[in-house]
């Protein structure tokens, strides 16, 4: 009984494969492109990969045209994604025994579509690389340390703490947006500009971030995700400081630095098992080619004396090889640019240079640098000061009696209640609400199946058995979940309850008038 | 004996699966786009515009059954050439039968047809091939991958045993294919579920040696297919027995299919209610309309007859109860009832002679047969008597002259057909509450979420906009549902409208977080209510367009509170009960200290003056809790048992 899928494995797997790899008989190992847990056994790897692609082909019999999503069994659930054409990513989760529906498709599928985003933003797609380097050994070497770095985020000891029920208010794949007054708005404005202007002929973008929350941003939409997403996981002061984890999952620090090592360890063995073969093929000069580039190594980012957060990617042998600061490739913009970080207090900005506009990459930057400090300096202070002011805290978006996440799927924005007031609902509210999303975000896929450019709207409120309201809305396409507690028990107070809430903090999105 | 299946064979089986898998994409391309689709949902408008023409000349029942093989875009064809294959007592039911007889023992019929495994199915094997629908296809066929909703029996081994779509030894291979996949699982100690791939549900149940599969892209929930493949498992079982399973601790490689030689209409039968008939999703059955008196005068002699040997005495029309009567101690699961009466409706020779049929009651005993004297008395109304006794078909005979003789004598029968065509819950007989009309339009005049006024057909319905409504009393297993309203005739929006129930149902019953209390939802083609508590459930359907403040008001609304004392009103409206001549009568009452146009449901004999079910819980809700719109009564526990006899 050797090929068992996944029991034998405790926790969560994630494999990348290539189906347009391996084809022979005999060739298979040669389709995996990445592995978690990287001391899987060969076989087990084997077997996950041959019942996914199983089922990938089998599904296509009846829906040439919509990939496989998930695979659900008593113990697991596998959620696919196909990153790329025929590149797919696929997630293993293994259930807890009593807790059917704690899992939701659509969070645990914005993991890999998260890790994909970033992973290409610093490495390009993976097929250009597996295009580049047919034997595919910069394209495994990457994805071990880049993935491996990416989830050592979700560790728990040796395990993988994916999301459950418990982040039933949290929204993957949006930014979350400061509101600033129009007076503040200006002064963000003007430093814009200046930030645009660090170069002279070229206008530089920015993003600009308070805490972990988006300030200002020239960037089209989904870059500014990717790169927002990059910098509240490790580049904002919080994600700084704490070698813990700063995403809005609440997590114990002191595992997470145990496990950042470990999986250190583990991707610098499965690196070596990949590199062994042709170590020194590595095109020169491209620092995306390179094996050392780490960018999501906690340890490597830290924060200068001038303000800059030095990103020291370069490992010990061939230090200067590798520039300081990467270059990203902009899917959205369609541009390869340098990703220069400047941080004042709770201000972090990300300003983005054009890597063609540098014909001397590192000196351009440092001019670019200099230009930032000379320039821009007074207009940072301010609008950090300003901020800094009007900020509320924490608990700053928090709305007393609801717990909520409100989102704007096209604009890519959410807004939620803060986590530690997320954790006072019960496990009863936590697993209906979630049970709930997951049923919406079924029928938005449907919805956008049968007409994409209509925007449905729904709406579902659920009285649950703990006497709680658990309440969706879809409205000209932005959604708002929340929980209630401490309600009435009519029908008629859910109601005003969202009508109230809509009314007052977004601008009556979601009023039935 | 064939050894065991062994685990490599299962994992050769998904290796070729993924070689299959190198050369499919391309056939996929020319199996055509989503202009296929089209043209189902094209046959889908054109059965409608059938069904629509010719209905009418039937009882309601019976026209909304043929609607739906209407709208049944493959079925109608086939019906059409030739009468359903169907197990009769001379053919495919009878060998079966005396087989069995001569057997004795419990489900000692499996064993005994196996040294013969394919019987003289004089009909039946003919049947087979011209009953089947669509039996050139196979997953090779563009229209067959095509197909919304397949389903497929096989065995442990990948030995086909049932396709909804294609001859199933055409599908062999396929069969394979979806035994290695689910073998593979198995293997590793798990057990597969369901499959989502886009649009597409791939929904997996395995009962022992035998796996059942429902490839699906009808939005149903997973809850709702998993629910009908247990029914469809249901159904096999009431036609072998479990015992069947002992054909495969044997052999392995047993081929099931030729013992299912000529059902493939009672299949057929139960897959249409998977869209139509709530019961199969309620776990309830209905009963018909009836008076009292006349209840009780069936039910009179159906329990003279139990006390002489029967183990249970069912009097139905079409799928609604008359009266049941049982053994003592014995009771009749309602799924049982449920693929008891599809598996007598869907077989035309019932219907010409008296049979007696071995079946198995699968919630009562999966083990065993019991034997099924049928009759029927019109073409509507049928009897059926229960007995573990393989030698009674004499004795079942003169039971039923017996009851045949009551039933005429006191116009039973009579009354039956006439409350087919009469006693229909309409909720456009719901009367508008004649206090509130001050206070709330009705949805009719109100403008819709579009903001476009209502069509005069949309506005047809019930008071409030309500469209429909199933009432489900937990304690008695049964329901009451109303016709569908004008709005949603449409056999199209009909079957809409079951899948929201059904994705409601299945919403408040989740498993680990259900049951619900209440529900609300509205999506861009109904909104949908539905509230349970411990004695009954509630889910009613209304009109996407009606103004949100006919449900909700102000609960402080001083003048509202005043004009409806609760008791009072629901008097008032009993004298007009009794003046329908409904059985059932569903009223629509502004309740103003609920939430506005508050709708009550009542139901009662209009034998009887008008009480309480959930007298002290209803009045509580009322005054009390006052947080739903919508509040049940009727007449106190025993109301519908009356209704049906028990």
């Amino acid at each position: 009984m050797g090929l068992s899928s996944a029991a034998e494995i405790d926790g969560a797997q994630l494999c990348i494969f290539d189906l347009r790899r391996g084809q022979q008989e005999g060739q298979e190992l040669d389709k995996i492109l990445f592995f978690h847990p990287a001391d899987c056994p060969i076989l087990l790897q084997l077997s996950v990969i041959g019942l996914c692609e199983g089922i990938i082909t089998f599904t296509r019999i009846f829906s040439p045209e919509d990939d496989c999503e998930v695979i659900e069994s008593d113990k697991h659930c596998h959620v696919f994604y196909q990153a790329e054409p025929d590149i797919w990513m696929v997630l293993v989760v293994q259930k807890i025994k009593d807790n059917e529906s704690t899992l939701r498709f659509g969070a645990l599928q914005g993991i890999l579509k998260e890790s994909h985003s970033l992973f290409a933003m610093f490495h390009g797609p993976i097929r250009t690389l597996l295009d580049r380097q047919p034997s595919a050994e910069f394209a495994r070497g990457h994805l071990h340390t880049f993935i491996t770095d990416y989830l050592s985020d979700f560790s728990v000891g040796k395990k993988l703490q994916l999301p459950t029920y418990r982040d039933s208010l949290t929204e993957r794949g949006t930014v979350q947006m400061l509101t600033v007054s129009r007076e503040v708005a200006l002064e963000v404005q003007s430093l814009t500009t200046v930030l645009g202007s660090c170069l002279r002929n070229v206008i530089c973008q920015s993003v600009v971030l308070f805490e972990d929350l988006l300030v200002s941003t020239t960037l089209p939409m989904d870059d500014t995700l990717n790169l927002y997403t990059y910098a509240i996981l490790r580049l904002t002061p919080s994600a700084l400081s704490s070698n813990g984890n700063s995403w809005s999952y609440l997590r114990k620090g002191g595992y997470v630095n145990a496990d950042t090592t470990l999986s250190s360890a583990n991707g610098a063995a499965s690196a070596e098992r990949y590199n062994s073969r042709s170590r020194d093929t590595s095109p020169g000069g491209q620092n995306q080619m390179h094996h050392n580039f780490r960018p999501l190594q906690r340890e490597k980012l830290s924060k200068g004396k001038d303000g800059f957060v030095a990103a020291d990617f370069v490992t010990t042998e061939i230090r200067g090889a590798v520039p300081l600061n990467p270059i990203l490739w902009f899917h959205q913009a369609e541009e390869r640019m340098y990703l220069c970080v400047y941080q004042h207090k709770n201000l972090t900005i990300l300003l983005v240079i054009p890597a063609s506009s540098l014909i001397n990459g590192e000196e351009g930057i440092a001019h670019v640098k200099r230009h930032l400090l000379e320039n821009a300096s007074q207009n940072i202070v301010t609008v950090e000061q300003k901020l800094s002011r009007g900020w509320g805290g924490e608990n700053a978006y928090h709305v007393g009696g609801y717990r909520y996440i409100l989102s704007d799927p096209n604009r890519k924005v959410s807004r939620a209640s803060p986590p530690g007031k997320v954790i006072t609902l019960s496990k009863d509210s936590l697993l209906a609400l979630n049970r709930l999303r997951g049923e919406i975000d079924l029928e938005k896929s449907r919805a956008k199946r049968s007409d994409p450019t209509h925007d449905k709207d729904y709406e579902v409120c659920i009285r649950a058995k703990n006497n709680a309201w658990i309440i969706a809305k879809i409205s000209r396409g932005k959604e708002l979940y929340m929980a209630i507690e401490k309600g009435g028990e009519t029908l008629l107070y859910a109601s005003t309850a969202v009508e109230k809430f809509s009314n007052r903090y977004c601008e009556g999105a979601f009023s039935t008038d | 004996m064939d050894p065991a299946p062994d685990p490599p064979a299962a994992d050769e089986a998904l290796a070729a699966l993924s070689l299959r898998g190198a050369d499919l994409p391309a056939d996929f391309a020319s199996a055509g786009g989503g202009h296929e689709i089209a043209e189902e949902e094209d046959e889908d408008d054109e059965g409608y515009v059938t069904a629509a023409s010719r209905g009418g000349s039937s009882t309601a029942a019976s026209r909304r059954r043929e609607e739906f093989e209407g709208l049944e875009e493959e079925e109608e064809d086939a019906y059409g050439d030739a009468g359903p294959p169907s197990p009769s007592s001379s053919g495919y039911a009878g060998e079966r039968g005396s087989s069995v007889a001569s057997s004795a023992g419990a489900g000692g019929g499996i064993e005994e047809a196996e040294p013969d495994p394919a019987p003289p199915l004089a009909p039946g094997a003919e049947d087979w091939a011209r009953g089947k629908k669509h039996a050139d296809e196979d997953d090779g066929s563009a229209s067959w991958r095509k197909r919304k909703k397949h389903f497929f029996i096989l065995s442990n081994s990948g030995k086909p045993i049932y396709s909804r779509y294609g001859d199933e030894h055409r599908l062999a291979g396929f069969s394979a294919t979806l035994q290695a996949i689910v073998s593979f699982v198995e293997n590793s100690g798990d057990h597969i579920k369901f499959v989502r791939a886009g649009k597409h549900q791939i929904v997996f149940l395995v009962k022992g040696p035998i796996y059942l599969v429902c490839i699906s892209c009808t939005e149903e929930t997973f809850e709702g297919l998993r629910g009908q493949l247990e029914l469809m498992y249901g159904q096999m079982l009431l036609i072998l027995t479990k015992s069947v399973n002992r054909c495969f601790e044997k052999n392995p490689k047993f081929d099931m299919a030729p013992l299912l030689g000529g059902t493939d209409a009672v299949f057929l039968c139960l897959i249409r209610a998977f869209s139509w008939n709530p019961a199969t999703f309620l776990h309830a059955y209905t009963c018909l309309p009836l008076a009292q008196s006349t209840r009780q005068a069936a039910s009179a002699v159906l329990q003279d007859i139990a006390d002489s040997g029967v183990l249970f005495a069912l009097l139905m029309c079409d799928h609604k109860v008359i009266s049941l009567v049982g053994a003592q101690k014995a009771t009749l699961h309602p799924d049982d009832i449920l693929l008891l009466a599809n598996f007598i409706l869907s077989s035309e020779s019932f219907r010409t002679s008296e049979s007696f049929s071995p079946i198995c009651l699968p919630r009562y005993n999966p083990m065993a047969f019991l034997y099924a004297y049928v009759h029927f008395f019109d073409e509507n109304t049928y009897l059926t008597l229960l007995t573990p006794r393989s030698d009674a078909f004499f004795d079942l005979k003169d039971s039923r002259a017996r009851i045949q003789d009551v039933l005429l004598k006191s116009n039973v029968l009579l009354e039956v057909q006439r409350s087919l065509h009469e006693n229909v819950l309409r909720v456009e007989d719901v009367p508008i509450d004649p206090t509130s009309q001050s206070t709330s339009a009705p949805a009719q005049s109100s403008q819709g979420l579009n903001s476009q006024p209502l069509s005069s057909d949309e506005a047809i319905g019930g008071p409030a906009g309500l469209w429909h409504f199933i009432y489900k009393s937990v304690y008695l297993d049964q329901y009451v549902s109303s016709e569908v309203a004008l709005p949603i005739r449409n056999p199209k929006q009909q079957k809409r409208l079951y899948k929201a129930y059904q994705k409601v149902y299945a919403s408040m019953h989740d498993k680990a977080t259900g049951p619900h209390k209440t529900q609300f939802r509205r999506t861009e083609d109904y909104v949908m209510l539905s509230w349970i508590t411990q004695d009954f459930e509630l889910y009613a359907a209304f009109s996407p367009l009606a103004d949100k403040h006919t449900y909700f008001a102000d609960p402080s609304d001083q003048d509202m509170q005043q004009s409806m004392p609760v008791d009072q009103g629901f008097r008032g409206q009993s004298v007009h009960i009794r003046r329908k001549h409904h059985c059932l009568v569903i009223f629509c009452l502004a309740i103003p200290s609920l939430l506005g146009r508050c709708m009550r449901f009542v139901s009662v004999t209009f034998t009887n003056v008008v009480c309480f079910i959930h007298d002290d819980h209803c009045s509580r809700q009322v005054q009390a809790n006052n947080w739903f719109s919508i509040c049940i009564s009727s007449m106190g526990s025993g109301a519908i048992s009356h209704l049906c006899g028990l």
